[in-house]
């Protein structure tokens, strides 16, 4: 069994339930023990250092600090999350000065950080530590002649110099996954674009567009289901999609599923233990498609 | 080595539609692609069109679509691009029309960096003894020599003014797939060190007013492709993020952009989350709360509205010291 300090962040514990849900679904499958972290912060969102640039460092610190003291690696199901964490990390353990301020704070509250926990997104930690040869064992559910896009987002693969799990000009670590599942990974352009999820509340024509566009190539493609690793992105492509089609002024409907629940549903789980029955755009279609599968 | 390019053409004048054309190239040592299209123009095909001048990834001109990417020719290895796609294959830059195979119209492009106003802005105290006059007898030329240390205070960081206008990032930004009139990386990046220069008499703010406008600073949607892809190795995200914090830090708060950070700062300091209600209430005010209505219902029907009252996180009093130690927590 391997363990997991589990950093599921803010969405999966609100809005996106079914995430969390998921995840734990799958840790238990797959025999992943998931530490919980009851004191972890928000990371910010990818926009905290546009407020303070010590704050982003304080809170991000203070959660490393604190998965440093379970001397486990943190496991995360969100890119933004994953970006943010790993790029204080970075900071911390390259800039001395930043850590020795950092640690000034931390002890003032009983922490102290070394610098020495690992951030993995649980797509490429199934890749890296559990294996796609121990992940097709468990399979349950086949998802033969499925074609599924997926949707990487940006923060799991840039800026590369922050996190390296995959090549960021030509991603396969999504692909490899999908293809250990016995799905038909799908190939289209906008796999490695951005979902606009930031700029929501802002500007939402721009943002859902992106999304939009997106969803459009990947359904024109013929895809069953698309997938991702965020749940932000989930946000501008399954919450947002009504919004994204009117932008486009195409019509839209294309299930998403969070990456936990795509492996969660190869893993023998129901329509009901995924939550699907949470997401705005019906899953049913796909998961008909899988059930006719039944081995 | 023999390898294959597979470039756009495009030529307005004659042709209904773009379309590929393939050439088969030799290789040599050390090749780059654009040494390849040289190659293919000099002795295969003579109309084949991209712009091009120093060969050494410093005038910008080259930049073009590489097998997806916006790189710069120059600069780009061939060995490398076989080795990870097996082929060559040339588009003109993304966000700009075409004016011909890969070369496209920068006007856009030089009309926004135009629109940060690229230069050193108001009277300097001593203008009167710096104006251009005929020096008299024995009158040296005054100029203000800047020694090399000075360089990064003098331009408020570092990187930003290594810019060499290639279009890299502006072509890979997705700001600017989502809405053309955003400013896009470059400008901004650029509105930064103009921010942070000494020199510069911005004495009411008004680059930030000006850049905290719709289509400015905050529209910036945070997917890291500029500096991923920019080939000088700034990052226009983190100039964007450091005007976010000088816009706030300065109180140029009207733009939704800016509450929306504060918004978010604000959920965090009080409960160590961020709460998604809150956040899009005070983000979009009532207006913005009404717009998402229908998308708030619609998920709420479905079970996925988020919780109304956030339970704090455990050991709250840890972030509030945070808030505490860096003074931020009248705001
Ligand atoms: S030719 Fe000048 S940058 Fe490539």
């Amino acid at each position: 069994m391997i363990s997991y300090v589990y950093y599921p962040g803010c969405v999966a514990q609100e809005s996106g339930k079914e995430l969390d849900n998921a995840t734990k679904f799958v840790a238990k499958k797959l025999d992943i023990n998931l530490i919980p972290m009851p004191e972890a912060s928000c990371c910010g969102g990818g926009v905290i250092d546009g407020f303070d640039e010590n704050l982003k460092l304080f809170i991000n610190g203070r959660t490393l600090a604190l998965a440093e003291k379970t001397g486990f690696d943190i496991l995360t199901v969100c890119n933004t999350c994953t970006l943010t964490l790993s790029e204080v990390n970075e900071e911390l353990i390259n800039n001395k000065g930043l850590l020795d301020k950092t640690n000034e704070y931390l002890a003032k509250i009983g922490l102290r950080y070394e610098g020495r926990v690992k951030i993995k997104h649980i797509l490429y930690a199934i890749r890296d530590d559990i294996g796609f040869d121990n992940l097709k064992k468990k399979i349950a559910n086949s998802l033969r002649g499925v074609s599924i896009a997926p949707f990487y987002g940006c923060h799991i693969l840039r800026p590369s110099s922050v996190v390296k799990f995959d090549d960021v000009e030509n991603p396969q670590g999504f692909e490899e996954l999908i293809g250990a599942l016995g799905g038909e990974p799908l190939s289209y352009v906008r796999r490695t674009k951005c979902c606009g999820f930031q700029t929501i509340l802002i500007n939402e024509t721009t943002s859902t567009s992106l999304a939009g566009n997106a969803i459009l190539e990947a359904q024109e493609k013929k895809a069953d289901v698309m997938v991702t690793p965020c749940p932000l992105c989930h946000l501008s492509l399954d919450t947002y999609q009504t919004v994204a089609a009117k932008s486009i002024n195409k019509k839209l409907s294309l299930p998403i599923m969070h990456l936990p629940q795509l492996i969660g549903v190869a893993l023998g789980g129901s329509y009901a233990e995924m939550g699907f029955s949470r997401h705005n755009i019906s899953l049913r279609p796909v998961m008909a498609k899988i059930k006719q599968n039944r081995f | 080595m023999e390898f294959k390019v597979r470039s756009y053409r495009f030529n307005p004048e004659i042709d209904d539609k773009p379309y590929y054309k393939e050439y088969i190239v030799q290789d040599f040592p050390g090749m780059t692609v654009l040494n390849a299209l040289m190659k293919i123009k000099a002795e295969t095909d003579g109309t084949l069109s991209f712009r091009r001048s120093c060969r050494s990834a410093i005038c910008g001109s080259c930049a073009m679509k590489i097998n997806g990417i916006s790189k710069l020719a120059c600069k780009t290895q061939v060995s490398s691009e076989i080795e990870k796609f097996g082929m060559i294959k040339s588009n003109p830059l993304f966000n700009m029309p075409v004016v011909r195979d890969l070369i496209v119209d920068q006007e856009i492009f030089f009309d926004k960096i135009k629109k940060i106003k690229p230069y050193l802005l108001g009277q300097r105290d001593n203008e009167e003894y710096h104006r251009f006059h005929v020096l008299r007898e024995g009158e040296k030329i005054a100029q203000p020599v800047y020694h090399k240390s000075e360089f990064q205070n003098l331009t408020g960081n570092d990187d930003a003014p290594n810019c060499i206008l290639c279009e890299c990032c502006y072509s890979e930004c997705g700001g600017v797939v989502g809405n053309k009139n955003y400013l896009g990386p470059a400008a901004l990046a650029k509105l930064y060190r103009y921010s942070e220069d000494p020199r510069d008499n911005d004495k009411n703010g008004s680059r930030l007013v000006n850049g905290s406008q719709p289509e400015g600073i905050w529209d910036c949607i945070h997917c890291q492709a500029c500096e991923e892809f920019c080939p000088k190795g700034i990052s226009p995200v983190k100039a964007i993020t450091k005007l976010h914090e000088k816009a706030i830090k300065n109180s140029i708060t009207f733009s939704k952009g800016a509450k929306h950070i504060i918004s978010i700062a604000k959920s965090i300091g009080e409960t160590g989350r961020l709460d998604e209600v809150k956040v899009a209430a005070d983000t979009g005010g009532i207006a913005g709360l009404i717009n998402d209505l229908p998308m708030a219902f619609g998920a709420g029907l479905k079970g996925k509205i988020p919780p109304i009252r956030l339970k704090l996180i455990k050991d709250m009093d840890d972030i509030r010291l945070a808030y505490k130690e860096l003074d931020l927590e009248e705001k």
